[in-house]
Order: structure tokens, then C-alpha cells, then sequence
């Protein structure tokens, strides 16, 4: 019926209008990336704009008209960032090493400068004089008047500029001072004006002018910055920093994101700081997502079978199961969290014990595949449940005939065709909780780790949780080593998951 | 086909420019914009509602976010297109945000620099460049509770006597707890009053970057005062935790609160006697961190071509004896500036945690304690040396050793930086 509506003009100017307002829309963000210099996105959302536009008033383009979003979609939220976290991962890019070359260039050199030995600081008004860019300025200490402009500096007769109650000079013969609006983004705002030969001075607020000397000055043929008071050169060491060549250990900040190409890598199997941590973190993810894995199956197995036998209320139970499912795990951790609390855990009232659930390294482990199981047992039990029931009753009443016991039916049928249908989702099971990070920072944080003595690891710290840890765990960020954590990480993951793939047929059903 | 095609492309296209796209042409800016997090921002509105022409010619826009985290995460992400020209944040913001070249550094005349005590620079200083103007102040004191407790404590022995005498009589759940600032920077005041600064000064005011603290003594301070044999006596406890609710109950007499949240604790009946941690020895009490927020001018102010205004406004108004009281009147925080501590207008719990700072603080230098030369910062390592003490039942010396040790090498790593 509304299919007969929609046809011809109708349907006409509704693909016009949606096309229109998805132009306009991607249009609009387009031109701001490219106003904000993100001309990769700009770019990006410019071909999405042609592509949707080709892709909804061309007749070649039937099946793409229905894969068009899904494409979009995966290329901006999925292949973007891996391809982003890949080139991360081959920079020197940390806290310190943050921005580009250019800018932290423009940092050091408005950083190159030192004042006067007195710090001097002086009133100012920023304006003009003989059309050229000037400042008014009072030493009220000396009692002394002068016009700076950056080429001269012109001394004034004190009697001869006007002052206001504070003795600051206002205006001068020959001067004109800019409105206050204007002067921020005056080119006077900007200017050196001459102080004495050496030292200069510059707009330092609306009314303040301070003097200054140049301390570093860039050549730019040689890329190397020269301190004009030692001498010292300070060279491109190829890792994102200028360092003094007479003293590894001086070096200019900021400095800036430098391709480090493949030691970021090497880095995690060469660094014994960084690889003796990676080594515990793996192994105890693969324990993690195995015993994961392996208790929520098992447990929500044995449900399944429990409940699969006609009992009185049956869908009482089956309801009340499902309910962890239900809750939002976000919630379920954080109670779980204070349920485990040394001093006012109902776990440790219960038990009538003060066991430091989150400070032992063992019973933080316990705590984390506990909750967990928690968290993951009705998803097993509900997709065991649908699976026994896809088991024909015929093998199981054969087998019976047959002689074999309840254990020996479910030992060589039941659970043999139950792990034919469930391999895939286990497999993929495996693989979420390989990357479970809101478990583990929302539960432990990582941690115990004992910090005193070194430790950059917790516990209880799985890859991706490692990672965060170093990527944004602390002050000193090392996104570059943490973007290569994750490649990796990647590569563990997408490995498991064609494994999966594999194992379960699932490619060859479709061909 | 193609006609079809390029027709609907023109269709669309002309629809689009129809939606409202128009390109304005660049004019001066004369806006300053301020970021701040969800209290101070929503404050400095109010305050500016009130008085807005604190930098002549210029507007001001004051941005404010969801917390603290959000502000830090937004600061951390902002480019030269999206950044603001000031940001009120945390004194610890500035090492980090300096050396990725988000901070622009200001001077002051010596007129505008006496408006301040010397040591709330070294909180907004890094490399000896000044990067903001020290706003309120943020400190701890510790309160006692008048109905289990009398009189002020004189030592820190004092109330532990306390403690042991009436745990079970008065059903404490610990003696001393922290409720602000956390068991790193709200702590210092317990590692100090025990013998461990961060940190310590020369007689001229300058951080002495050799000295440390000495860990025999303060470890067997903490044995002393703190275990019963391998176990906490339950005192002091490692985690702020439950505390402010236990302070609040009754059944914990002394705590260490953070101004931010004095008027809770006065709407609950407490009154004032705020006093520092008093230490093992009467009159040599626990010193806290007394730190300042800042209104921290950013690289951003420049490309925006603001940076003069965005000084004057940090000068004339987030410097000011006048700028300081109107904000203050609303955010209730101790004020920074001298001349608007010292107004009429400062509320009891304002001139109450500033009198306990006055008593026995310590700047707090984030280029030390944020530095981990020695494998993990001040604030890692702090928590660290209670869990293991008091949670895990390690030896007190031992692991006070190996925090000397740390803290040593992380003022060494930071002797460039001060």
C-alpha cells in the first residue's frame, strides 16, 4: 500500500530531498574540517558527498545503493582508526613529543626569550607614531618617558606627555594610541620595539610591555637552533627533540611527533621494561579469556541442561537467569566492586573473613573470572538452551536404545553436536573477552601492581587494559608504544577470529 | 543517463547551498574564551554577569564542562582552531601541558607579582617560565570531631592515645582518615607529621635537590604510630574510603577534608577548628600541599590573536584584589591573591583553611612530583607505600626505603625542570 504511494514523482523528490539534506549536512561539516585545517576529514567527507550523490542518481549502481552507508560507516569508524592507530605506532608520539615539527619550531622560538637581569616591566600604550608601529612607554621608577618604535627608541620630555593619576603616560605629541579592541590583533601587538640594543621590548598585555633578549635563534639551512648566549648548538637528534650537541642531556622542549618507524616494535621485545611486563600481561590474558570462556560455558551449560527437563516453574527460573544479562554490566561491576570492599564487602561479611580482595594479586584474579562469570553465564545458558533443543530428540532416543547412560549420551552426542553449533560463539567469546577492558578497569583498574617496587603492570591487567595504562594511565603518555600494543593486539585478535571462522565453516556455507 | 545524473547532482547541490552554507569573511577577533570545568566555570559566568568589562574592547566567553576530567581531556585534544585562550585548571596541568607546547608563558610587572606569595608560582611554573596566575587555593587541614574529642591534639601520639583508649568504648572504625585530596596529595600532610616531605627547602626559600627524607625514621614512625606488629592497628586507614561518611557518623575523630568541601561539612553542624596534622613532636606539624588552581594562558590565545587581551585578563582580572573577590564571592574558595584573602567579604571556612595553610604547607612543584625518573611518580608511589604497609604488612623501613628512593631520583630527574 505505501509502497504504491511512494513511486514515481513522489518518490522522485523524496530521493532528492534526503540526497539535498545528506549533502547539505555532509557539505556543512566538510567546509568546517576544512576551515579547522583537517583537510583529511574535509577530503574524506567531500568524496562521501560525490559517491552519494553518483550512487543514488546513477541506474549502474543498484546493489550499491544498499551497501553505500554500511561502506561509509566502516571506512570512517573502523578502517580509519586502525589504519590511524598503525601510523601512531611508527612515531615517536609522547608526552613531551606531542605536536608537529612546525609548531613546536614556532614554540621554541616564541620560548627563545630571557629578560633583563631586573625582569623590567613597564607601562605601555600600543599605537603609532609617524605611521609607523610604536609604543608609549613609562618608567615610572626613573621617572623617565620614552616612544619605542622597533628601530629606535625616542627619549620624551616628561613635561611634555600627558599622565594620568598613577603617572603612567597616556598620549604624546606625534603618537596615536589604538583602541583597546584593536590592539590584540594589531601587527604593533606583535613587533620587537627597541629597548636598548641588546634587549628589546614587547606587548606583553593591553598596558604591560617587558623586555626581553633573543636566547636561541633557528638556522634554518642547517635545522639547528644556536643559543646566542652560549654558543651551544642544539641539532634534529631524529626522534622528535633538538639536544645540546655538548650535553645529550639538554634538550629543547617542546619537542615534536617524529617517525621512529619501527622502534615502537622493537621496543617490545628489546626493552626488558616494557617486554617482561608485556610477557605476564599476555599470558594471564590468554588464562583470563580461557577460564572466562570455559566457566560461563560450563556453567551456563549446566543450566541449560538443568532446566531443559520439564520442571515446575521452569519459566520463573529461565526468566530470573537471564536477569544478569539484563543489567547493565557497567552497574553489575561497580556493585560488584564494593560487594568485594576489604571493609564493608558483603562477601568478606559473609565469609566472615578480611580477605583484601583487590590488594592480593590471587584473590584479585578470583574476583575478576567470578564477576565475570557473573556477567557472562545467562548469554551461554540462553544459546545452549536454543542449541539442545536443536539436537533431535531421534539421536538421543538411539542412543538410549543403544545401552549408553545419561553421561555417556551426553558425553558422545549431546555435547559433540552442542560444540559443533557453539565453537563459533566461543571462539568469539575468547576474542571479546581478550579486549575485555571495562571488566577489568571498572573492577580492579589493573591492578593490585606494586608500584614500589617497579611495577608498570597490575595483576589483574589484561593487553588492552596495559595499554591504556600506558597510552593515558599517567602523566607521561606514551601513545606511540601504546598504539603499537594495539596493533598487535589487532593482529592477536583478528588471528583468533579467522581461526574462528575457519573452524566453524562458516565462509564455505555461504559459497 | 548521465543527463539524469547530473541534473539530480545540481538539484542536490543546489539544495544544499539553499540549507544556509555562507562563508563569512574573517573580521578581528575580540572575543576571549575561557574554559573551566563545572563549578568555577558556571561561577565565573555568574561574576561576569555581574562586571563584564574587565578587558576594555573585549568580550569574554566562558565555556564550562561536565567535571574535571572532561576539561583535562578537552585541554589535552585542543588544536590551534578549538583550543581557548585561557583555561582555569589544576597547578599539576602545567608541566605536561607546557612540554606539549599548550602553554604560553606570561611576565609580570613586580607590582602584579607581590599580589601573591612567591611559592604559588613554583605551582604554575615550569623551566622558570611562568605559565598562569594562581587563582584559589586548594588545601587540606584536618578537623576534629568536638563530640568525641575536646581538645585539640597537641601530638601526633596524642591521637593515637585517643584511638587505642576508645575503639572499642565509642565503636571507632579508625582514628584518622582521609576524606579529601586522596592518599597521595591529601596524605602528604600524614607523611610529613611522620617525617617524610616530598621535598624540603634551603633557608633562601629554594628546593633543596638533594635532600630526601630520611626512611629509617619515618619508617619506624609508622610502626610506631600506625602497626600493631605486622598488622595496621587500624588507625590509619589506606584508602579514603567511607571516610567523610565515618567522619560525618561519629565514628572517626579526626579527618583530613579538602575546602572544596567545607560548607557540606558546616551545613552538617561542624564548626571551625580546622588545624594542620600535628606532628610527632608538638609544634612540628604534618605540612599539606598547598597548592593553587590557575588560570593558565594557553598557545591558543595567540593563533587567535587574543594573547594581549587574554593577559590583560589574567592580570586585571584573575590577579586582581576586585577579580578575585567578585569570583570568590561565588566559588567560596580560599583566594590566592592578598588582597582579597584579607577582604571582609571571605567566609570563616575561607580564612579557616588558609589560616591552617599559613600554619604548615608546602607548594606543591608538579615537575617533581609528576616526574617518574624513579619508575612512578609522587602520586603513584604515595598509595603505594600504605597499601603495602598497612594492607600487605610489609615492613615499614623496607618499603619507606624503597620510597626515599624513588622520590629521591624523581627530584633528581626534575632538577632541570625547577
Amino acid at each position: 500500500m505505501l509502497s504504491g504511494l511512494i513511486r514515481g514523482k513522489v518518490a522522485l523528490f523524496i530521493k532528492i530531498a534526503l540526497v539535498a539534506l545528506s549533502t547539505a549536512v555532509l557539505l556543512t561539516l566538510s567546509q568546517s574540517a576544512f576551515a579547522k585545517g583537517e583537510y583529511v576529514i574535509a577530503g574524506f567527507l567531500f568524496i562521501v558527498i560525490l559517491l552519494i550523490n553518483y550512487t543514488y542518481f546513477s541506474k549502474r549502481t543498484v546493489p550499491l545503493k544498499f551497501f553505500l552507508p554500511g561502506i561509509i560507516l566502516l571506512a570512517a569508524f573502523v578502517l580509519t582508526p586502525i589504519l590511524y592507530t598503525l601510523v601512531m605506532s611508527t612515531y615517536n608520539y609522547k608526552t613531551g613529543n606531542y605536536i608537529s615539527k612546525e609548531e613546536a619550531l614556532s614554540r621554541i622560538q616564541a620560548l627563545a626569550l630571557e629578560p633583563d637581569a631586573n625582569a623590567s616591566a613597564f607601562d605601555i600604550v600600543v599605537g603609532e607614531f609617524q605611521s609607523t608601529p610604536a609604543i608609549l612607554v613609562s618608567d615610572i621608577n626613573n621617572n623617565s618617558y620614552f616612544i619605542s618604535t622597533p628601530k629606535e627608541k625616542i627619549a620624551l620630555d616628561a613635561t611634555k606627555v600627558e599622565i594620568d593619576e598613577y603617572q603612567v603616560a597616556q598620549s604624546a605629541e606625534g603618537f596615536t594610541a589604538l583602541e583597546s579592541g584593536d590592539i590584540s590583533s594589531s601587527a604593533a601587538a606583535k613587533k620587537r620595539y627597541f629597548f636598548d640594543g641588546t634587549y628589546f621590548i614587547v606587548v606583553e598585555n593591553l598596558n604591560v610591555g617587558a623586555v626581553f633578549r633573543q636566547s636561541l635563534e633557528y638556522l634554518p639551512e642547517q635545522d639547528v637552533f644556536r643559543s646566542l648566549i652560549t654558543g651551544d648548538i642544539y641539532r634534529d637528534n631524529n626522534n622528535g627533540n633538538y639536544v645540546n650537541e655538548n650535553n645529550q642531556d639538554d634538550f629543547l622542549e617542546p619537542g615534536w611527533r617524529d617517525p621512529s618507524w619501527l622502534t615502537n616494535y622493537i621496543r617490545l621485545f628489546n626493552d626488558e621494561r616494557v617486554r617482561d611486563p608485556l610477557i605476564s600481561v599476555f599470558i594471564w590474558t590468554v588464562v583470563f579469556a580461557t577460564l572466562t570462556v570455559l566457566t560461563q560455558f560450563a556453567f551456563g551449560l549446566l543450566l541449560a541442561l538443568a532446566l531443559n527437563k520439564p520442571i515446575r516453574g521452569r519459566r520463573i527460573y529461565r526468566s530470573i537467569l537471564v536477569l544478569p544479562y539484563a543489567m547493565p554490566s557497567v552497574m553489575s561491576i561497580l556493585i560488584w566492586g564494593g560487594m568485594f570492599n576489604t571493609e564493608f564487602g558483603a562477601i568478606n561479611e559473609i565469609l566472615g573473613r578480611d580477605i583484601a580482595w583487590f590488594q592480593d594479586p590471587t584473590f584479585a584474579r578470583v574476583a575478576v573470572i567470578l564477576v565475570n562469570l557473573w556477567l557472562g553465564f545467562p548469554y551461554f545458558y540462553l544459546v545452549s538452551s536454543g542449541s539442545l533443543q536443536a539436537i533431535p530428540s531421534e539421536l538421543l532416543e538411539a542412543a538410549a536404545i543403544d545401552g549408553a547412560n545419561p553421561r555417556q549420551i551426553f558425553r558422545k552426542v549431546t555435547l559433540p553436536l552442542l560444540l559443533q553449533i557453539l565453537s563459533p560463539l566461543l571462539i568469539a567469546s575468547f576474542a571479546f573477552n581478550f579486549n575485555n577492558f571495562n571488566l577489568i578497569y571498572l573492577l580492579t583498574g589493573g591492578g593490585p601492581r606494586n608500584q614500589l617496587d617497579g611495577e608498570i603492570a597490575g595483576a589483574t591487567d589484561i593487553l588492552i587494559s596495559y595499554t591504556y595504562q600506558i597510552a593515558f594511565g599517567n602523566n607521561l603518555q606514551d601513545l606511540g608504544l601504546a598504539s603499537a600494543i594495539s596493533v598487535l593486539i589487532f593482529f592477536l585478535v583478528a588471528s583468533i577470529s579467522l581461526y574462528g571462522v575457519r573452524k566453524s565453516k562458516v565462509l564455505e556455507s555461504f559459497s | 543517463m548521465k543527463q539524469k545524473f547530473f541534473k539530480g547532482f545540481a538539484v542536490a547541490a543546489v539544495a544544499a547551498l539553499a540549507a544556509g552554507l555562507a562563508v563569512t569573511p574573517a573580521q578581528a577577533n575580540k572575543n576571549i574564551v575561557v574554559w573551566a570545568d563545572e563549578t568555577r566555570g558556571p561561577n565565573l559566568v555568574k561574576t561576569l554577569a555581574a562586571k563584564s568589562d574587565w578587558v576594555s574592547g573585549y568580550t569574554i566567553t566562558v565555556k564550562s564542562f561536565a567535571n574535571f576530567d572532561a576539561l583535562k581531556d578537552a585541554i589535552d585534544k585542543a588544536t590551534a582552531t578549538t583550543g581557548p585562550d585561557i583555561v582555569v585548571g589544576a597547578n599539576d596541568w602545567v608541566a605536561t601541558l607546557a612540554k606539549n607546547g599548550k602553554l604560553a608563558p606570561l611576565t609580570l610587572t613586580a607590582s602584579q607579582r607581590a599580589r601573591f606569595s612567591a611559592s604559588q608560582f613554583y605551582d604554575l611554573s615550569y623551566k622558570k617560565k611562568l605559565y598562569g596566575i594562581p587563582v584559589d587555593v586548594n588545601n587540606v587541614a584536618m578537623i576534629y570531631n568536638t563530640k568525641l574529642v575536646t581538645t585539640a591534639p597537641k601530638t601526633f601520639g596524642d591521637m593515637v592515645d585517643y584511638y587505642k583508649a576508645n575503639k572499642t568504648s565509642k565503636s571507632l572504625k579508625a582514628g584518622l582518615c582521609v576524606a579529601g585530596g586522596g592518599m597521595s596529595w591529601g596524605a602528604h600532610s600524614v607523611f610529613s607529621a611522620l617525617g617524610a616531605n616530598a621535598y624540603y627547602f634551603n633557608s633562601n626559600g629554594a628546593i633543596n635537590k638533594s635532600q630526601s627524607f630520611n626512611p629509617n625514621e619515618f619508617g619506624r614512625n609508622v610502626k610506631q604510630y600506625l602497626m600493631d606488629g605486622k598488622k595496621s592497628n587500624g588507625f590509619f586507614p589506606a584508602t579514603d574510603t567511607g571516610c567523610k561518611d565515618n567522619f560525618l557518623a561519629g565514628t572517626v575523630p579526626f579527618a583530613i577534608i579538602g575546602n572544596w568541601e567545607w560548607e557540606d561539612y558546616k551545613a552538617k553542624g561542624f564548626t571551625m577548628n580546622l588545624m594542620p596534622v600535628p606532628g610527632v613532636k608538638a609544634g612540628d606539624p604534618g605540612k599539606a600541599f598547598g597548592s593553587v588552581s590557575g588560570a593558565l594562558l594557553t598557545t591558543f590565545a595567540a593563533s587567535n590573536g587574543v594573547e594581549a587581551a587574554a593577559k590583560s585578563l589574567l592580570v586585571d582580572f584573575f590577579g586582581s584584589t576586585a577579580g578575585q573577590v567578585a569570583y570568590q564571592k561565588f566559588e567560596k574558595r580560599p583566594p590566592a591573591e592578598k588582597g582579597a584573602a584579607s577582604d571582609a567579604s571571605v567566609t570563616d571556612g575561607q580564612k579557616g583553611f588558609g589560616a591552617s595553610a599559613a600554619a604548615a604547607s608546602v607548594p606543591q612543584v608538579g615537575a617533581i612530583l609528576n616526574g617518574a625518573s624513579g619508575s612512578k611518580s609522587y602520586w603513584d608511589s604515595a598509595p603505594a607505600y600504605w597499601t603495602a604497609v598497612l594492607v600487605d604488612g610489609k615492613d615499614a623501613v623496607t618499603e619507606a626505603k624503597k620510597l626515599a628512593a624513588i622520590w629521591r631520583t624523581n627530584l633528581r630527574g626534575a632538577a632541570n625542570d625547577i
